[in-house]
């Protein structure tokens, strides 16, 4: 945290929220209230115990639950692909090899995430249990019927669950400003979901799909219109505004690279962030 | 280097007035300060210094205006780097590369290109060579350039450190259309470097991944340990933000 922005933050403190207690310990259990202020730890012994503003606390926390959300639900996923048996991998054991290393990773962040929030006082829900197959235990169509039989239907939906974990995250940081701690461990989270996306889709496209490592206008669709369709949604934006709200002129610079520019190198060089519900929406089709 | 940069002392006025970085140089100092009032201090070499605000007057100031911008310069001098990296490897490609590897590097430089414009269009006047008409020029030859696994391992070192470098910066910044500008660019290096890696060794995606399951992270001075060989000026971050 910027000192300044501290500042900034104590300006802003009611005076009776100085009076609370001054232990770092108790500070650090109050992210289900006031967030875990804790990396005001590095600052000066004194200011170490003002609350974050009520106003982001709430936040933190709620984007904690939906990250750990999304972990959980792309661990169980791969964990089931990892018990199919072992012809559903292809013959090229780097392969498998990869979804091992994406699961250990998922469990990783999903075990890191509870204890974020548990250490700071927030409740961790239950697990919750998961069709990946779409059809809510065959109450409606499958979406996905043969997600752990046949491998491309399997990628399928691991490239639209990493996809929207990128998403996500992006999303969440802003939300996150002003505890260093997890900002930054949303940051390199984040950047771990957009190396598992691109390795995904590089599988995908050895094995002759239409797909580059970034989403891409010229990806084949994959989605299905008012399910998954949330998932690319506003993503392939082909225009970038500035704080002004300006466009970024990228038509005028000397960067041409044939008329693909502006309406598929502009949109694929930007990933887009995706709102909690919707994400939420994405995570419930498979949640039961 | 001196001979590049004294082609740009007449435009000093303007240089000077670069919010969020300064280059302070010999060649500056010696043909330019003709200020009576302000001692000079001749600078041994070309500094690039992040943060830093330098005013017509030649005082030098910090505000939090300043760091922010200097955080975003450090991450449009990243993004000038990659982007003369692929359009140098794009105009003269390695005579090995496999069929495909040509489209993917194309790519690669697009959008680095794209993100560099894009930061300086974000920075505007702050901007820290708005008054240069030529962009630094890089350094590339510690990499093998003539071969394939050259090129691939020169860009797989520059795709993790700018993933890295992200990473580190995203709480350097306290303005949040900021850090959520950095964390659109921030992924897709991230879905680069995968790439990059893939391209060389087949699962080798996740090899910079930690404890925790965390991609790496650094802080500007060890990014700029990094590349300092590729830069063609000393660049200082002693004035941007910490935390």
């Amino acid at each position: 945290m910027n000192i300044l922005k501290l500042l900034a933050d104590l300006a802003a403190t009611t005076p009776d929220q100085f009076e609370q207690p001054a232990v770092r310990r108790d500070a650090l259990n109050e992210l289900g209230r006031f967030g875990a202020k804790t990396l005001a730890a590095a600052l000066p012994l004194g200011l170490a115990s003002v609350p974050a503003l009520a106003r982001d606390t709430r936040t933190i926390l709620d984007s904690l639950l939906l990250a750990l959300r999304l972990e959980r639900l792309q661990n169980a996923f791969y964990t089931q692909a990892l018990a199919a048996p072992a012809t559903f991998f292809p013959a090229d054991a780097s392969i498998r090899a990869s979804i091992v290393k994406i699961q250990a990773h998922q469990q990783q962040h999903a075990t890191l995430l509870v204890r974020l929030i548990s250490t700071s006082n927030g409740d961790v829900p239950a697990l919750p249990r998961y069709d990946f197959t779409g059809s809510k235990n065959n109450t409606q169509a499958a979406l996905f019927p043969s997600v752990f039989s046949n491998f491309d239907e399997f990628l399928r939906l691991a490239q639209l669950l990493e996809d929207t974990a990128v998403r996500a995250y992006k999303a969440m940081v802003e939300f996150l400003v002003q505890d260093n701690y997890i900002l930054q461990t949303a940051l390199q989270i984040h950047s771990t979901e957009s190396r598992h996306a691109s390795r995904i889709r590089t599988i995908r496209r050895q094995r002759g799909a239409v797909v580059k490592s970034w989403p891409s206008p010229a990806d084949a669709d994959i989605t299905v219109a008012n399910k998954t369709a949330v998932v690319y949604a506003t993503e392939h934006a082909t225009n970038q505004l500035l704080a002004d709200y300006t466009s970024v002129p990228f038509r005028l610079l000397p960067i041409g690279s044939g008329p693909n520019l502006l309406t598929q190198s502009v949109p694929e060089a930007f990933d887009e962030p995706l709102a909690a519900d919707s994400v939420d929406g994405l995570l419930n089709l498979f949640t039961l | 280097m001196s001979t590049f940069l004294s082609a740009r002392a007449m435009q000093r006025r303007s240089f000077f007035r670069v919010a969020g970085a300064t280059l302070a140089t010999s060649t500056l100092v010696l043909a330019g300060c003709k200020d009576d009032e302000e001692p000079v201090t001749p600078v041994a070499s070309n500094v690039l210094r992040l943060g830093v605000v330098t005013s017509a007057s030649g005082a030098e100031t910090v505000t939090q205006e300043s760091q922010e911008n200097g955080v975003l310069n450090y991450a449009y001098l990243l993004e000038q780097l990659e982007a003369a990296f692929y359009t140098q490897v794009v105009a003269a490609p390695p005579a090995d590369l496999l069929s495909d590897e040509l489209a993917y590097l194309t790519d690669l430089r697009d959008h680095e290109l794209i993100h560099r414009e894009y930061l300086k269009a974000a920075l505007g006047a702050s901007v820290y060579d708005a008054s240069l008409s030529t962009p630094l020029k890089f350094n590339f030859s510690s990499f093998t350039l003539t071969t394939r696994v050259g090129v691939w391992t020169a860009a797989q070192q520059l795709e993790d450190i700018g993933v890295a470098a992200y990473n580190g910066a995203g709480k350097l910044l306290t303005v949040t259309t900021n850090l959520l500008a950095l964390g659109k660019i921030a992924s897709v290096e991230a879905r680069h470097a995968a790439l990059v890696h893939e391209v060389l060794q087949s699962d080798s995606f996740a090899s910079t991944i930690g404890a925790d399951g965390l991609d790496d992270a650094k802080t500007p001075t060890e990014v700029i340990e990094l590349i300092k060989t590729l830069l063609p000026i000393e660049v200082s971050v002693a004035a941007l933000p910490t935390a």
